[in-house]
């Protein structure tokens, strides 16, 4: 962590002890959230998107303004078929518009506003799945499998402990050829995938969500946070996405930086107000998880909804 | 996909269980040795979660999480009861104190062990009014709190029917149901996975009239409900996304329904949501045919159990060892120092 940024926690920190959190709502003028209307927003999430659920957390680590068993909420097991970096330099080959539009100085609302929105349009932009080349697998599936501990040499050799009595191998109802994603396994190029839980929390002291990703490797061990920056936007990565402590997880992890999450909401619902749509508190977390998308395109959670943003004739 | 499809006649097979472990375990456990086990190596109850599979493209898995442990003065941690993303699964975890011990355990007999619990809640009816006890499951590990390296292997005891169920049909839901009982069944089991007192019942049946309606049903209502030309299928939450194969729970079920109930032909649906609601077009229906094998009426019988996970990291594809995770990084104050410098 950059001297910079430990300041800035220290900073943050001490203004969240000796500050209440927001009571009046600042939603429309401000773009951020009271606590009461987090949960309100995340209610809504959990009910429209059951692949949600609010969490408790550490007892030790919960934050007294935000009820006990609603401290953050999660999505486990979100798959991530392709890096996020290797979409975009497809998207570019393939002569598409870059992703980010900085003309403005405002990259983040500029792909927002971008018409390629909904779930189901963009996974027809994307490349399929025949088209990813091997050699892009392959920095995927050689990327150094740190956390698994093999490059440490105090380890022994696991194959020293294979063992003999592979019961399981002789059993025929035990299906031999699973794989995480064995899509259309073919090969020795079986498609196996990434998983993301993807976590919400509130920041108090930017008064907004935020999200955190904790990766998974092909064979569900976790991620180095550093490789997690693979499936982040590459204008992204490393600038507004860093790599912090989790408030209710032990362990690093990635997370998209608050500090602009005010101003970008605020513009989005300026945008949506200028159509003539009045933006809902508790339509929130869905106008923020679909900008968020915009930061790690290839992660597929879930935010769906029937919900209408506008049109993309301005 | 074609040389793993299944065909009228052949045997049932199962894809496995797959384990996940969260860091915050791993955190956990290493407190939990330094502040209160010390040397104590007894087994310790652990709950596992799991869930339908929710996406057409990844399985689910049993997750372990920080609150899988009991808590350190003592009581098991309070799990919230009715999250539909967390069913709890009774599972056991035996800690050893060295390497050599880890790999000394001597783990046929530990899967003996947990199967033989699974086979007695089956004879006893425990089974049929909590149904989370036939996935129960079985964590050893070697804790190295020197450096931060956790070794481990989960099993996820199978009774092993003798012969081997066959498959008679496998085809996905909505071909099987009638657009009226696909409709009828979708909305059961929404308002089943909706409620908190049933969301995290991972076994049941499902029960249509001849007018299609469809209700879901506790395994205990089972006697009950025969007879009167109703349609009855088993369910189950599938973490499974094959295609063709359903998941891993299904095998000690149909051990269930064959000693409980003397079927002989079953019935089934592979539960799976999409985006958190019944999927019907990728749930499973399917008819497997099973002899109930020599013995298993007799309760001091314990079939064999097979189960233990295949390490399918990049190095071990799909071999018979453990696994290993260092978290030297996250907990070693060393290297947090130097990273936080």
């Amino acid at each position: 962590m950059v001297l910079s940024q430990k300041i800035h926690e220290a900073f943050k920190g001490t203004v969240e002890r000796i500050t209440g959190p927001r009571t009046v709502s600042a939603f429309k003028e401000k773009g951020v959230l009271s606590v009461s209307e987090f949960i309100i927003a995340g209610d809504n999430l959990v009910s429209k998107c059951p692949t949600w659920s609010w969490e408790s957390g550490e007892p030790s680590k919960r934050k007294p303004y935000l009820p006990p068993e609603k401290q953050y909420l999660i999505t486990r097991n979100v798959p991530c078929l392709r890096r996020a970096a290797s979409v975009e330099e497809e998207y570019e080959a393939a002569g598409g518009e870059v992703l980010l539009d900085n003309e403005d100085n405002d990259g983040w609302l500029a792909t927002h506003g971008k018409p390629k929105e909904g779930k189901s349009t963009e996974e027809e932009n994307l490349p399929s799945m025949e088209n990813l080349e091997i050699s892009k697998n392959n920095t995927v599936k050689l990327t150094p499998s740190y956390f698994g501990g093999e490059d440490e040499e105090d380890i022994p050799d696991m194959a020293d402990f294979e063992e003999s009595d592979n019961i399981i191998e002789t059993d025929p109802a035990t299906l031999q050829s699973t794989y995480l994603v064995a899509q259309e396994p073919e090969d020795d190029n079986i498609l196996r995938t990434r998983t993301y839980d993807v976590s919400i929390t509130y920041d108090k002291y930017y008064q907004t969500p935020r999200v955190w990703l904790t990766g998974y490797d092909e064979s569900r061990m976790l991620l180095q946070p550093e490789l997690v920056l693979e499936d982040v936007s590459q204008d992204h990565a490393r600038k507004t996405v860093t790599i912090e402590d989790h408030p209710h997880l032990p362990g690093k992890h990635a997370s998209v930086h608050p500090c602009r999450h005010g101003a970008v909401m605020k513009k989005i619902i300026d945008v949506l107000m200028s159509r003539g749509v009045e933006p809902e508190v508790d339509k929130y977390l869905f106008l923020f998880l679909k900008f968020v998308a915009s930061v790690i395109p290839t992660i597929e959670y879930d935010y769906t909804m029937d919900f209408d943003l506008g049109s993309s004739s301005h | 996909m074609a040389d793993t499809e299944q065909r009228e006649g052949s045997i049932l097979q199962f894809a496995p269980f797959q384990s996940a472990v969260d860091e915050g375990f791993w955190h956990k456990l290493s407190s939990l040795k330094l502040n209160k086990l010390g040397i104590d190596d007894s087994p310790i109850p652990i709950t596992g979660f799991y869930a339908p599979c929710s996406h057409s493209k990844v399985s689910n898995h049993l997750t372990l999480l920080a609150e899988s442990l009991p808590s350190e003065s003592g009581e098991q941690s309070s799990t919230a009861h009715g999250n539909r993303n967390r069913c709890a699964i009774p599972g056991i975890l035996y800690n050893t104190n060295t390497i050599e011990s880890f790999h000394t355990l001597d783990r046929t007999s530990l899967l003996k062990e947990e199967a033989k619990k699974i086979w007695e809640d089956i004879h006893s009816g425990k089974a049929i009014e909590d149904s989370s006890v036939l996935s129960r499951f079985l964590l050893i590990s070697f804790a190295d709190l020197k450096k931060w390296t956790f070794h481990y292997w989960f099993a996820f005891p199978a009774l092993v029917l003798d012969p081997p169920a066959t498959l008679v049909d496998l085809r996905p839901a909505s071909q099987w149901f009638s657009s009226e009982e696909a409709e009828s069944v979708s909305a059961a089991c929404n308002a089943w996975r909706n409620s908190s007192s049933t969301a995290d019942v991972p076994f049941f049946f499902i029960d249509i009239d001849p007018n299609s309606h469809a209700t879901i049903r506790h395994l205990k209502d089972w006697v009950t409900c025969q007879g009167d030309n109703h349609k009855l299928l088993f369910g189950f939450y599938d973490p499974c996304h094959l295609p063709n194969n359903p998941g891993w729970p299904l095998r000690n079920f149909l051990a269930l329904i064959c000693s409980r109930w003397d079927l002989t032909s079953v019935q089934f649906l592979c539960y799976r949501e999409n985006r958190g609601f019944a999927d019907i077009g990728s749930s499973l229906v399917g008819e497997a045919v099973i002899a109930v094998p020599q013995g298993w009426k007799d309760r001091q019988f314990i079939p064999n159990a097979v189960g233990w996970e295949l390490n399918r990291g990049k190095l071990n594809r799909g071999k018979m060892v453990p696994r290993c995770i260092s978290l030297a990084k996250s907990m070693d104050p060393n290297r947090l120092a130097e990273s936080a410098a």
